[in-house]
């Protein structure tokens, strides 16, 4: 490490001896309505024919030599702002962009800054805007941040009622969620059917799904960077929707103007609340409901200093009268501190409290009950720097240092009286990372990003550590020894290099060619061996057994924008990735409250390969996409499938999605999608047998998922109408919409799950048992919802 | 944790069981050369044992499972006793070990060995009667069903699993004679809790497992009947079986236990079950099945 540091800093020294006769641009692009950073928005200086992208807060700069410059400033859906600098000493600017109007969008003509995707060097990232997420086609009239992303190239689902996503072949448990920088592990409310981010508190969801910038690592397939709004600078607002399944209600504003302000947006489910006079269950003290709370508050103390406090707490709540439940929840927490160094030298500290936690009560008295939590938490501690080189150079410096703690299981039983502890050891671990990473623009044509993160995991006492024998593949592995460690020692540690390499050769105006390589570690891994992840699905940590989880991947892409204004964009890309120490289980694995669980581990490898097509209209009544998928993602485990290669559960040959969004008139707008994706695999048995009166499913040839579900297809439709504009021959100050949606319209009986089981008939001594398979749709109709939605 | 799964799916069938649905389909299966299925479970009841022989049949097939006959079937103890099973002659594939009168079959603490001869092939498996404890009482408690006006009425089992870790039971139940046999009624137990590692010996069934007794069926409607009316009779079997047989049934009750709904999503793939018998000859033919010796305490009850 000490090298790494040596590198950093003389690679800082020499670039400052260079650019000593330059002078910097820099400064913060917003939003003119509300005063929020603008993410992504683009800088473009005309007479070098290159310029910057504003940061996760907002911020750009740029170094040139002393001239006058025609600067461009401009982000999509926004008139764009030229200025025209003489640069002789460095120079702030910061700039408001106005939202585009329905009239100017027509005529408004459009520089380079739309061809953001040709000409970044960015590729296998995936930008959704809220404004997108909000008219697309909803399932019970929510709009959902996670639902939406699944109608991207390369992302999947194994089904409704599923919690998570499936990012190129990759599992659920390898996706790196982050709200405002703190990882969420779990992204579900009521299971699989709404995820934790409030749209009315979302700014912007990005998702990195190969090509990942040195400063992220920790998951193999994907991350999932959300940032929340800061809330609205300028004026007082509340936002608010009815809908079917929930309510939401956000609040934001000033603290002092253009200094500080504030978001509060909560939701609440109210199934429960309605079916209260008619349910016993829920008269009784039963409980169906959800709810969550997301702030953040940021205060700008003076031009080089700016602090944001976010938070988030949400829980599902289910319980079966007063004492017996079950309950899940996130909660997180972080403060950022944006400090400028220089006018070259960003730099943000970021200190995070993060946990995820279910909790189990069964039994009516306090003689006879059970009950059982589990948790895992974390703390971190994250300084990251950005250095503006030159307007060639964009220098990424930084560390992450993660404290975990999991709590497996804290259970007690108590059986007349008498308690048992069923608990399990805390486990403790310390992850820490360090990265560079630099993106250069060599030639016009040629840029590249290349960085270096180096990763290190520690599993640390108390605890106690347990050696297996591993002799028949597939079987559980039996305990040989076990070792118990004091608190600080070290149980097992690990450390992984991890290149990050892209490059993107512009071919034309309107063409580039990019490529990357990258390597990603895992250090904590999601155990589930179910259909869908559930809530109870518990985290580890890498131990003496098990390893990290490694992925090597290999991208390469075209893309082009097509049209006289770049109005279509085209984009292939091919990804192949490999991926090393993938867990499996052994059949009839315990995963819950399993001292031993890691007997019951198996471990592989992994490949996944596939091609995405995108092709987008971003401009027009009409606009829309269709995406198309070719994959596929297999597994190779010892024990498993003959120790052949088999697909995984979530393997998809081809997913088509289309969404479109059409403006009929001032008021109504209607949008629709389309979801075709190949059945998913699993497994047939081919024969029976009868054991001491159990009808047992058996498959002769020992194979994993060796069938295909039916094919999934589905169509949505939605329609808004916008509430009248004007009132009395005046302008409304309020706005207000409503949406009519309806979700799966052929009433399509997609298949989750085809499984295979006995007749539940008690039968007379002698008859011969019957045998039956059942397919399951967890959304075997139309689903029609409307809700109403405000903002005064 | 069956039960944890279940109560997860009953609180989510509320509000989303009207959208789903379920039909019943007849996929094609891919076809499969018969394989010997042995249903070997021994106990030291005061009875005739039978170890029964099968083929595995395709999977929908709706008959019997024919009987694979013409097999050598003995079974031996570490003290050097051996007993031999014979074909009964109306009943193919049956192997009966006839119990000489005032004898029982094995000891606790014996070590027992099966073979099986059957078509030039030898199989053989290995199995220990284990010790188990004496039910001290049958109860009966009636609730108000949840919701309802009506009543349930069940039964659960009283025995304190003895000091020393690692006895496994499987509780098996004749309700009026009958045993309850459905997948969801395999109720085993390791020590007096669910699992290893949870530090349950020694004491007091836990709960779950004494309850564990009844059968949850339902009318036609859905509707929960009452698993035990007036005049209706328990008899509860505590069988010691085999740490391995634990684990066994607990294979068997994931890949057969298929209440479907919700509790689909959270359902393991299907997979197949292990087994402990072996073929000498190791790229001889495949076979399925368990043996265990068992000890068994009983007590029944009749609910008045």
């Amino acid at each position: 490490m000490p090298r790494l540091i040596c590198v950093v800093v003389s690679l800082f020294l020499f670039y400052q001896g260079l650019a000593q006769d330059k002078f910097t641009i820099n400064g913060y692009i917003k939003d003119a309505s509300n005063g929020e950073a603008l993410i992504g928005a683009t800088v473009f200086i005309k007479e070098i024919r290159s310029g910057a992208t504003t940061n996760e807060y907002g911020f750009y700069s740029i170094t040139l030599p002393p001239a006058t410059y025609s600067v461009n400033y401009s982000y999509i859906g926004f008139q764009p702002i030229s200025k025209t600098v003489e640069l002789n000493q460095n120079t702030q600017i910061s700039v408001e962009l106005q939202a585009e109007t329905e009239q100017l969008e027509e005529v408004v003509v459009r520089g380079e800054i739309e061809q953001a995707n040709v000409q970044n060097t960015e590729m296998s990232t995936n930008k959704l805007e809220m404004k997108t997420i909000l008219k697309l086609p909803t399932l019970f009239g929510e709009s959902d941040v996670i639902r939406s992303l699944i109608l991207l190239p390369g992302v999947s689902t194994v089904g409704e009622g599923a919690s998570g996503f499936n990012v190129r072949g990759g599992s659920v448990g390898q996706n790196l969620i982050l709200l405002d920088e703190a990882p969420v592990y779990n992204s579900s409310h009521l299971f699989g059917f709404f995820s934790v981010f409030n749209p009315d508190a979302v700014k912007d969801t990005k998702l990195y799904k190969g090509a990942v910038p040195s400063r992220y690592g920790g998951r193999l397939a994907s991350i999932l960077d959300v940032r929340m709004k800061e809330g609205n600078s300028k004026k007082m607002e509340v936002t608010g929707g009815i809908g079917s399944i929930f309510s939401r209600l956000a609040v934001e504003g000033p603290l002092i103007k253009d200094k500080a302000s504030f978001i509060i947006a909560v939701r609440r489910s109210y199934i429960d609340v309605l079916a209260r006079p008619f349910v016993q269950l829920l008269k009784d003290g039963g409980a169906l409901n959800f709810y969550d709370l997301t702030m953040k508050a940021n205060y700008n103390i003076n031009r080089k200093n700016r602090l944001y406090l976010s938070g988030y707490f949400g829980r599902d709540n289910f319980k079966f009268d007063a004492t017996q439940g079950f309950n899940w929840g996130n909660a997180t927490s972080s403060l950022r501190w944006n400090h400028l160094f220089n006018e070259r030298l960003f730099s943000n500290l970021t200190l995070v409290y993060s946990k995820y936690d279910y909790a189990l009560q069964f039994g009516k008295d306090d003689r006879n009950n059970f009950s059982w939590n589990s948790s895992i938490s974390n703390f971190i501690l994250r300084p990251q720097f950005t250095y503006f080189i030159n307007s060639k150079n964009e220098l990424n410096f930084g560390g992450d240092a993660t404290y975990y703690t999991f709590e497996p299981a804290n259970a007690v039983g108590i059986t007349n009286g008498n308690s048992v502890d069923l608990s399990l050891d805390k486990k403790y671990n310390l992850e820490t990372a360090l990265y560079i990473g630099n993106s250069q623009k060599v030639t016009e044509e040629l840029s590249i990003d290349y960085g270096l993160r180096y990763s290190h995991f520690q599993y640390m006492g108390p605890g106690t550590a347990y050696t297996y024998n591993d002799t028949i593949p597939g079987a559980r592995k039996r305990v040989i020894a076990s070792t118990k460690y004091n608190s600080g020692q070290n149980i097992a540690t690990y450390g992984n290099f991890e290149p990050r390499f892209s490059f993107k050769i512009q071919t034309s105006e309107t063409s580039s060619i990019k490529g990357s390589y990258n390597r990603m570690a895992q250090y904590l891994h999601l155990i589930s061996n179910t259909t869908a992840s559930n809530p109870l699905d518990v985290w580890n940590p890498s131990s003496n057994n098990i390893k990290p989880e490694l992925a090597d991947q290999f991208t390469l892409g075209y893309f082009r924008d097509l049209g006289k204004e770049h109005t279509y964009e085209l984009s292939v890309e091919g990804y192949l990735r490999y991926t090393q120490n993938q867990i499996d289980y052994i059949d009839g694995a315990n995963l819950l409250i399993n001292r031993y669980l890691e007997g019951d581990l198996l471990s592989g490898l992994g490949r996944a390969y596939g091609i995405e097509t995108y092709f987008q209209k971003k401009s027009g009544r009409l606009t829309g996409w269709i995406s198309y998928t070719l994959g596929r993602t297999e597994l190779k485990v010892d024990g498993i499938n003959r120790g052949d290669w088999y697909e995984t559960r979530y393997n998809q040959t081809h997913n088509i999605k289309i969404a479109g969004f059409y403006d009929i008139n001032k008021r109504w707008s209607m949008s629709g999608n389309f979801v075709y994706t190949s059945g998913t695999p699993t497994t047939f048995p081919t024969s029976r047998y009868i054991e001491q009166g159990i009808l047992i499913p058996y498959n002769a040839n020992d194979s994993r998922n060796n069938v295909h579900l039916p094919a999934y297809h589905r169509l949505d439709i939605s329609f808004r109408l916008e509430g009248k504009k004007m009132k009395d021959g005046k302008e409304r100050k309020n706005t207000d919409y409503w949406v009519f949606s309806f979700y799966n319209v052929y009433s399509r009986r997609n298949p989750f799950s085809i499984y295979f089981s006995q007749n539940d008939q008690r039968l007379p001594q002698g008859q011969p048992l019957q045998s039956q398979a059942t397919q399951l749709s967890i959304i075997g109709s139309i689903v029609p919802s409307v809700s109403y939605n405000f903002k005064f | 944790m069956k039960t944890i799964r279940t109560f997860i799916s009953l609180i989510l069938l509320l509000p989303l069981a009207i959208m789903s649905c379920e039909d019943k389909i007849s996929p094609t299966l891919e076809s499969a050369v018969p394989v010997l299925a042995v249903d070997a479970w021994l106990n030291n009841k005061p009875q005739d044992q039978v170890i029964v022989l099968t083929l595995s049949q395709a999977y929908f097939d709706a008959t019997n499972p024919p009987g694979a006959s013409g097999a050598v079937v003995i079974v031996s103890d570490d003290a050097g006793k051996v007993y031999s099973f014979t074909e009964d002659a109306t009943k193919a594939g049956n192997y009966v070990w006839k119990r000489p009168i005032g004898q029982v079959f094995g000891a606790v603490g014996n070590k027992y060995k099966l073979s099986i001869q059957y078509k030039g092939e030898t199989f053989e498996a290995s199995s220990r009667m284990g010790r188990v404890p004496k039910i001290d009482s049958i109860t009966y408690d009636t609730q108000k069903r949840v919701g309802s006006k009506d009543s349930l009425t069940r039964g659960q089992f009283w025995a304190t699993d003895p000091k020393g870790s690692g006895d496994t039971y499987w509780i098996r139940t004749y309700k009026n004679g009958v045993l309850l046999s459905k997948p969801r009624e395999i109720n085993i137990s390791y020590d007096a809790g669910f699992s290893a590692g949870g530090d349950a010996d020694g004491v007091v069934f836990i709960t779950p497992i004494r309850r564990g007794i009844n059968s949850n069926d339902q009318d036609s409607s859905g509707k929960t009947l009452s698993p035990i009316s007036k005049g209706d009779s328990l008899n509860v079997q505590l069988n010691s079986i085999t740490l391995q047989a634990y684990n066994y049934l607990n294979q068997v009750s994931t890949q057969t236990n298929r209440p479907g709904g919700f509790q689909e999503l959270f359902a393991t793939p299907l997979a197949n079950v292990s087994t402990n018998i072996s073929n000498t000859k190791t790229d001889g033919s495949k076979v399925l099945g368990f043996f265990n010796v068992s000890s068994v305490s009983t007590a029944g009850k009749r609910y008045k």
